[in-house]
């Protein structure tokens, strides 16, 4: 059902506080993720799925990437007559001040978007923290609560330092952003629904503070605002760095926990292509593995994620590692503890090794062919 | 509307009921088949791959996950302006109206869509074989040969003439006779059901046809052999790649198999004239620490925790721990439970193979195991 109450926003304009050849080559919303996926394919998901048909996202200056792959918005339904997906500029600020979310230059420069738009609720969301939920409930609460933003937090797993966490009071006001979570803080997920209203006065008051993020800006004014907080119960993920990066695309080799992501009710989709099934030789043996469409599985692999056509020879072997699209792995050649980006061949019975503690990374087209 | 040189017309409205519990509920192009393609895809790709952009699809028979598949034609480039894919299903007229009846009188109802578009020429096509053709060669021909028709053959064993309608020609690739199912054939050219006509001849021929009495409005039993009888310029095209009818549960087993091995007699990967389909966004497929791959085909979705062998194995089934799968179809959807064995079988899209049941036999003198769509196999059934 189209959704009557909000748009949405979006933004890639941001790059993390870790470097790393993975983002040297791209914006951190097109990281691949679990072998078919983009990381943008999750907000647009969890938007589409909750019927919203206006969606502004935003460019980091590098966004060919994110173009190539989101197009006219086809695939989540955001090829529309009425709304669509609208890629808005974002300003160069964003990506070199590392670490920056909603920058509040960005939603200024861009808020014909919200300006046009006669929805009472915008949705915003970031597109490092993963995650499959149903955004309708959150907006039905929202709207039910009557405050003036509500911010989606989750419970979190573990610490990071590049990403902020909620300081929660009485009746489930928020009182404080920090920087960083630690184990069993409110780790913001970069999602929160602000009242369409409320972010153009925003706009107007804020101008000489767009340097900052958002709710740097406002921060002195939660109480005045209204911020409340809506505890999310499922699985967020937060790609920080190639670490959590790594950790995480592993544990989708649990079909439990992926399939919290991937739920036919809400079906996170992606950019559509034509390969076909995956094929394995007689001879090949993969276990404990996530394969794409258009593999071609002669050798051996073990607790790895192989992407869209990946091409693992015989007597190859690839172990607990992540193989970008397209790599081919010749015979004989043994992968171990990396990831390998896309446009690699590793040549036959070459050993590429990492450790679990130091995960080997391979950039882009560093190995052609 | 602008001129056309060629558009396709693709008759998929049959039932398909030598299918069986396959097409109980769905129309045989619509049928699953190669573990993400549903059988009209080859076809439709086929029409794009061959630069086609026009193609009126034919439908009567249960249509409705047909057209639900065809949605706008953009799966396969087909969504056009002044073109792309027209659904064509019977419609009623000031006069009533009429379920197509036969494959010439299903065109015929639709000769003002082919008007529209001013060919030409015609391509007329079914949806319900395996192969991969450049129409554009064929088209060609039928050009050199200031052809009225050109008929797409393809030699088949002497042994197996008499199964199929038989074309004999000329050197120059005129065609002489047409017999359907000769006992005696003269020639080993078997008809393909892909025929380019060109236009003028072909609305002259179907109008003819229309008020023909006698006619069973058929292209192989009326416009062929009248056309002949009539002195006109019949041409054959001779194709000599991979081409196999789904049509029976024997050749969509086998034909399915014939996808399988390391140098499959159907290449899916061959990217130049890539296979194209209305994929659905699932995950990549999960092989589970037991869990054992030979010689198969595996699509998104899918869980493999057992033990899958020379098998297709289509979007989003399971084969679950200490199950066994061989030489056999899972369907989308369909499920083999724990301890499951199923040989040489066809699971319909989410039927399910119960804990421990055994299913199909390695015996391949007996018929292919066939479960339906939504069907469950317990013990004992």
């Amino acid at each position: 059902m189209i959704n009557r109450k909000a748009i949405g926003y979006i933004t890639a304009n941001y790059t993390g506080e870790a470097v790393s050849v993975l983002t040297d080559v791209r914006p951190i919303a097109s990281i691949p993720f679990m072998g078919r996926y983009r990381l943008i394919d999750f907000p647009l998901s969890n938007m589409a799925n909750a019927g919203i048909k206006t969606v502004g996202l935003v460019m980091p200056g590098n966004y060919r990437s994110i173009i190539d792959h989101v197009g006219h918005g086809k695939d989540w339904m955001l090829d529309r007559k009425k709304g669509g997906l609208f890629p808005l500029p974002g300003n160069p600020y964003g990506t070199t001040k590392r670490g920056m979310r909603f920058l509040l230059r960005d939603i200024i420069s861009n808020k014909m978007l919200f300006e046009r738009s006669d929805k009472p609720y915008v949705v915003m969301m970031g597109s490092n923290i993963i995650f499959n939920l149903d955004l309708n409930a959150i907006i039905d609460a929202h709207e039910f609560s009557g405050a003036g933003i509500t911010m989606v937090y989750v419970r979190a797993e573990r610490k990071h330092t590049d990403c902020s966490s909620l300081v929660i009071g009485d009746s489930g006001r928020v009182q404080q952003v920090k920087q960083g979570c630690e184990f069993g803080d409110n780790k913001f997920m970069d999602c929160f629904i602000i009242n369409r209203d409320l972010l153009l006065q925003i706009i107007d008051r804020y101008q000489s503070a767009d340097y900052l993020d958002l709710f740097e800006a406002i921060a002195g004014d939660f109480s005045l605002i209204d911020v409340c907080s809506y505890e999310f119960k499922g699985l967020a993920i937060g790609i920080f760095n190639e670490r959590t990066y790594y950790a995480r695309s592993m544990e989708m080799l649990n079909p439990d926990v992926a399939d919290q992501l991937f739920r036919k009710d809400r079906p996170i989709m992606t950019k559509a292509h034509d390969a076909p099934p995956a094929k394995y030789s007689a001879g090949s043996n993969a276990t404990n593995s996530l394969i794409s469409a258009g593999c071609q599985v002669d050798g051996t692999v073990r607790g790895s994620i192989l992407a869209r056509g990946v091409v693992v020879e015989s007597g190859a072997s690839v172990t607990n590692s992540i193989i970008m699209q397209s790599c081919v792995v010749k015979t004989g050649a043994r992968v171990e503890n990396a990831i390998i980006d896309k446009g690699n061949v590793i040549p036959a019975n070459t050993e590429l090794r990492g450790t679990p503690d130091a995960i080997l990374v391979v950039g882009k087209n560093q190995m052609p062919a | 509307m602008s001129k056309k040189e060629c558009i396709a017309m693709l008759l998929a409205g049959g039932q398909g009921s030598r299918l069986g519990a396959l097409t109980s509920k769905i129309a045989k192009p619509a049928v699953s088949f190669g573990g993400k393609y549903r059988i009209i895809d080859f076809t439709l790709s086929n029409c794009a791959n061959s630069g086609i952009d026009t193609v009126g699809v034919l439908t009567q028979y249960r249509p409705y996950r047909l057209h639900a598949y065809l949605g706008s034609g953009a799966a396969w480039d087909l969504d056009e302006q002044g073109g792309g894919i027209s659904i064509l299903p019977p419609y009623a007229t000031q006069d009533g109206g009429a379920w197509y009846a036969g494959t010439a009188d299903a065109v015929t109802q639709n000769l003002d869509y082919i008007k529209s578009h001013d060919p030409e020429y015609v391509l007329i096509l079914s949806g319900d074989a395996l192969y991969r053709m450049d129409y554009r060669a064929m088209l060609h021909e039928h050009i050199e040969h200031n052809a009225d028709l050109t008929v797409a053959v393809m030699p088949v064993p002497w042994e197996d003439a008499s199964r199929f309608g038989i074309l004999t020609a000329d050197d120059d690739h005129r065609i002489l006779k047409f017999t359907e199912k000769p006992e005696k054939p003269d020639s080993n050219l078997a008809s393909m059901g892909i025929y380019i006509f060109t236009a003028d001849f072909l609305i002259n021929a179907l109008e003819e046809d229309a008020v023909d009495q006698r006619s069973s409005h058929d292209f192989g039993g009326d416009i062929i052999p009248n056309a002949l009888a009539a002195g006109k310029r019949l041409y054959v095209h001779e194709f000599h790649g991979f081409w196999k009818d789904v049509g029976t549960i024997a050749s969509y087993h086998e034909t399915s198999m014939d996808l399988l091995g390391s140098h499959p007699d159907f290449d899916l990967y061959d990217y130049d004239t890539p296979i194209m389909s209305n994929d659905t966004t699932r995950p990549p497929h999960y092989i589970g620490p037991e869990g054992r791959v030979d010689d198969c085909l595996v699509s998104n979705g899918c869980k493999i925790m057992g033990t899958a062998r020379h098998s297709i194995i289509s979007t989003d089934a399971i084969v679950e721990e200490r199950a066994v799968v061989e030489d056999s179809v899972l369907l989308p959807g369909a499920v083999v439970k724990s301890g499951a064995y199923v040989s040489r079988a066809i699971l319909g899209e989410n039927a399910v193979v119960e804990e421990g049941v055994k299913l199909g036999s390695v015996d391949t003198t007996r018929d292919t195991a066939v479960v339906g769509n939504d069907v469950v196999i317990g013990k004992g059934e």
